[in-house]
């Protein structure tokens, strides 16, 4: 990336939400897909393998990396329930669920599980993305039991 | 590689937590302690490996090596740093290398704003994901689904370390007894991994001295020979979506650790794993291959991690009963019983320990840096 591209991805309009969660500058294109309400991913179009977060292929590099739109579901894989909140949004929230989930492309992704009772989220149970406004102006994926 | 280096000189400090002391006097004192022990001279240090990323504290404490490096590769640094230190002797570059560690965790904890982004895992923290507790405890709820392990398996875990520590004086839990129903009854931090399945920060320095096996021998302490090591990393296991079944990479540091010491797991007499949860030394007794997979759970149940058990395990108390420093707590432990200077925890067959070191916070994908080695009695 020259120095120009990097510059400008510093003072991206979402960097400083991004920052302050912990997110990443090389993700800046799924959070945009986000608001528009698309679940991205970042394939390497010379394997097909999908990645999350923004990585290099293991196999190719970055050559040929690009974020596409993806299913957006996937199955528990694993979670825990959080009996205390460390991040303000989360102070009178608690305890909620932080679910690891692999989504049917292959990554995983960690989000909240809603619309779900604390004791019916379960391994294996089939998850489809949300799109909900985060505290930080972000808009975040979360997943709900599947439709089907 | 095998007996070729040797521990010659350990300093523990005091441990606990709020005890008064800052880092850089902890590092200092624990050097101290390492140079009485091995009978050296302070000018003997010719090299200094300090775990942790900081800067350097040579003038505090009187040294002058030759060099002096910062290393940090989370709770495998301890045993990282010892495998450096022998490739640095090997290398012609130190006769003598300390390798220290020193941090008031618990006033740091009590004091200072922690920097939350520094406790979490990247983007997951937009959904509440801070600490290292949650992120083991996806490996404790995956483990359970696989295996039908219990939280009273885990609560097993913590009974086991905590009677070691009982017995063991300057621990967290010297002469403070736990019970499984204690246990069952703490709070979910985050389930499944209750209170008691968490170590707590506390503040302590420990500096460990390797030389050369020959100079070993003209020195006061007894030696303990460094018989084989070898690392693995759990970022294979996140690129083939593994990475919540194993808790760390550990084939290939078994692999080469056991090769270069020429033993077999059967040569093993007590482990001493690396322990910031209940579920990481059952977890890491399964991948070592002292229980099938699956089975770590009945194993502690059943005493297998006990003195009279198949593998006496954390025979301090570990981590989670004894102190937390970062690593170096297995390797403390296992240099004072392959000495014969445990007292009342003393193990009656102690000629050889396996230890491991985990951790580093990555990211997104937690995974693990994993170091072990084999420490002996005897090269
Ligand atoms: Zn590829």
């Amino acid at each position: 990336m020259s120095e120009q591209a990097q510059q400008k991805q510093q003072q991206h309009r979402l960097m400083a939400a991004i920052r302050q969660y912990g997110g990443d500058v090389a993700d800046i294109p799924f959070w945009e897909g986000c608001e528009q309400g698309v679940f991205l991913l970042h394939r390497c179009n010379a394997c097909g393998r999908h990645y999350w977060p923004a990585s290099r292929c293991v196999e190719h590099g970055d050559h040929d990396m690009q974020w596409v739109e993806a299913s957006g579901r996937g199955e528990v894989y694993t979670y825990t329930v959080m009996h205390r909140a460390y991040t303000p949004d989360k102070k009178d929230k608690v305890p909620f669920v932080i679910a690891v989930v692999q989504l049917r492309e292959g990554p995983f992704y960690h989000s909240n599980i809603v619309d779900s009772a604390h004791d019916e989220v379960a391994i294996g149970m089939a998850v489809q993305v949300v799109m909900t406004p985060h505290e930080s102006g972000l808009t975040i994926p979360q997943f709900r039991p599947a439709d089907d | 590689m095998r007996g070729k280096c040797a521990i010659v000189g350990l300093g523990v400090t005091e441990q606990g937590i709020g005890i008064g002391l800052e880092g850089r006097e902890l590092r200092a004192r624990a050097v101290d302690l390492a140079l009485a022990d091995a009978g050296l001279p302070r000018d003997a240090i010719d090299g200094y490996i300090r775990a942790h990323v900081a800067p350097e504290d040579l003038r505090h404490m009187g040294l002058s090596p030759n060099f002096s490096v910062s290393m940090m590769t989370g709770g495998a640094t301890p045993v990282f740093a010892i495998v450096a230190a022998m490739a640095l002797i090997e290398a012609g570059q130190a006769e003598v290398v300390a390798c220290v560690y020193g941090e008031a965790q618990s006033a740091a904890a009590i004091t200072g704003k922690p920097d939350i982004v520094s406790y979490g895992y990247g983007y997951p923290m937009l959904y509440g994901l801070l600490g290292a507790a949650a992120t083991h405890a996806f490996h404790a709820q995956r483990h359970m689904h696989l295996y039908g392990t219990t939280s009273e398996h885990l609560g097993a875990v913590a009974v086991t370390q905590r009677d070691y520590a009982v017995a063991r004086p300057g621990t967290l839990g010297f002469g403070k007894p736990l019970t499984l129903a204690e246990h069952q009854a703490s709070p979910l931090i985050t389930d499944p991994l209750r209170r008691y399945d968490c170590t707590r920060n506390t503040d302590g320095g420990v500096a460990v001295l390797v030389t050369s096996a020959g100079r070993a021998r003209s020195l006061r302490a007894r030696p303990v020979f460094i018989l084989g090591a070898g690392t693995g990393h759990n970022i294979v296991n996140w690129h083939r979506g593994l990475v919540y079944e194993n808790h760390d990479n550990v084939a290939p540091a078994k692999a080469r650790a056991l090769g270069q010491a020429g033993m077999t797991l059967d040569d093993i007499d007590m482990a001493q794993l690396y322990d910031p949860f209940t579920i990481s030394p059952l977890m890491q007794l399964e991948a070592y291959g002292v229980v099938p997979e699956g089975h770590g759970g009945p194993f502690y149940a059943e005493g297998g991690a006990r003195p009279d058990g198949a593998m006496p395990t954390n025979t301090g108390g570990g981590q989670l009963s004894a102190y937390y420093s970062t690593g170096f707590t297995g390797v403390a432990e296992a240099v004072l019983q392959l000495r014969g200077q445990a007292g009342a925890g003393q193990l009656h067959k102690a000629e050889t320990s396996l230890v491991s070191g985990h951790g580093m916070n990555a990211g997104v994908q937690n995974t693990w840096a994993h170091a072990c080695m084999i420490l002996g009695r005897n090269p």
